[in-house]
């Protein structure tokens, strides 16, 4: 007679007290991801979203989109360069839905302005980001920053301070 | 700078002063290259420029303090630069301005590998990089990088 599954999974955890094992438990899933990991993990999460607003700009309001197109093309090899930087660990899959991007004002002018913000906003969390990385990651971190903050400075065409 | 105590350098400065040192030499650039693109700017696009001079000359001596404060000796500024194309329009002088502050951007990008300076850095290259953009008139992904 075939134990059942609950007798195995306990037996095996008796087995492991009794023989005072240290290895990783196999059935305990993945460990968790370190620190930098992390945080490529949440800068490919925020280019996802930015790029979701830019298309969902560009497809509403299509007179923008010359210019959009051009800081979109920034942001897709912002995420290209991110995902280059890491392989996804075992049982850890970066799944970012769909649509998850800021919701759009009703005017093509308060667009430019929300995604100025947002672009704002993602170099201001790509800095938070430097500390506990190693120095190439920061490296492209920084970078992605400064990127954003001249997207920013064109989408209200400002002159630099 | 008034608050920074000059200290002698040890070998665990070595790299940050490395760094800045080439920071520096490259707002020393700046500076003197945007004398050179001035005189070939007019209206609010000089006026700019001169700005901008001005925001180069204050880095500089950021920086001249801070390597100071590590007990090094500063770069000294040379007496000229090449300029590596000639600049006889206003075209010239913009896409001069935009080299110059590319220049600065991979300054202080390298310098964000040093941990201590990290945070500094990230932030410093921001101005380069948006006056990079605005000379150039348009965006580039990676700032910085070649």
């Amino acid at each position: 007679m075939l134990a059942s599954s609950a007798t195995l999974l306990a037996a095996a955890g008796a087995a492991t007290a009794l023989t005072g094992c240290a290895g990783p438990n196999p059935l305990a899933g993945p460990p968790p991801l370190a620190h930098d990991v992390r945080e490529v993990f949440g800068a490919i999460a925020a280019e996802e979203a930015l790029i979701d607003t830019y298309n969902r700009a560009i497809a509403r309001y299509s007179g923008l989109s010359g210019q959009l197109a051009l800081l979109l093309a920034d942001h897709r090899a912002h995420l290209a360069r991110l995902r280059a930087h890491i392989i996804e660990p075992a049982g850890h899959r970066l799944a970012v839905p769909p649509g998850h991007g800021a919701a759009l004002p009703g005017s093509g002018s308060a667009t430019m302005t929300m995604l100025a913000s947002a672009e704002r906003s993602a170099a201001s969390a790509c800095l938070r980001r430097l500390g506990a990385v190693p120095a190439a990651t920061a490296q492209l971190f920084a970078s992605i920053a400064a990127s954003e903050a001249t997207h920013a400075q064109a989408l209200t065409s400002q002159v630099p301070a | 700078m008034t608050g920074l105590r000059a200290r002698r350098a040890t070998s665990n400065d070595a790299g940050a002063v490395t760094a800045l040192q080439a920071a520096l030499a490259a707002e020393h650039a700046a500076v003197y290259g945007y004398g050179v693109a001035g005189a070939q700017l007019s209206g609010s696009a000089q006026h700019d420029a001169l700005r901008y001079w001005s925001e180069h000359q204050k880095a500089r001596d950021t920086l001249t303090a801070m390597i100071a404060a590590h007990g090094a000796t500063p770069v000294a500024a040379q007496a000229a630069y090449d300029v590596p194309f000639t600049v006889h329009d206003s075209g010239a002088a913009r896409r001069l301005a935009a080299r110059l502050e590319d220049g600065v951007a991979r300054a202080y990008l390298a310098l964000v590998a040093e941990q201590s300076l990290r945070e500094y850095a990230a932030k410093a290259m921001q101005p380069p990089a948006e006056r990079a953009a605005f000379w150039r008139g348009t965006t580039t992904a990676f700032p910085g990088f070649p």
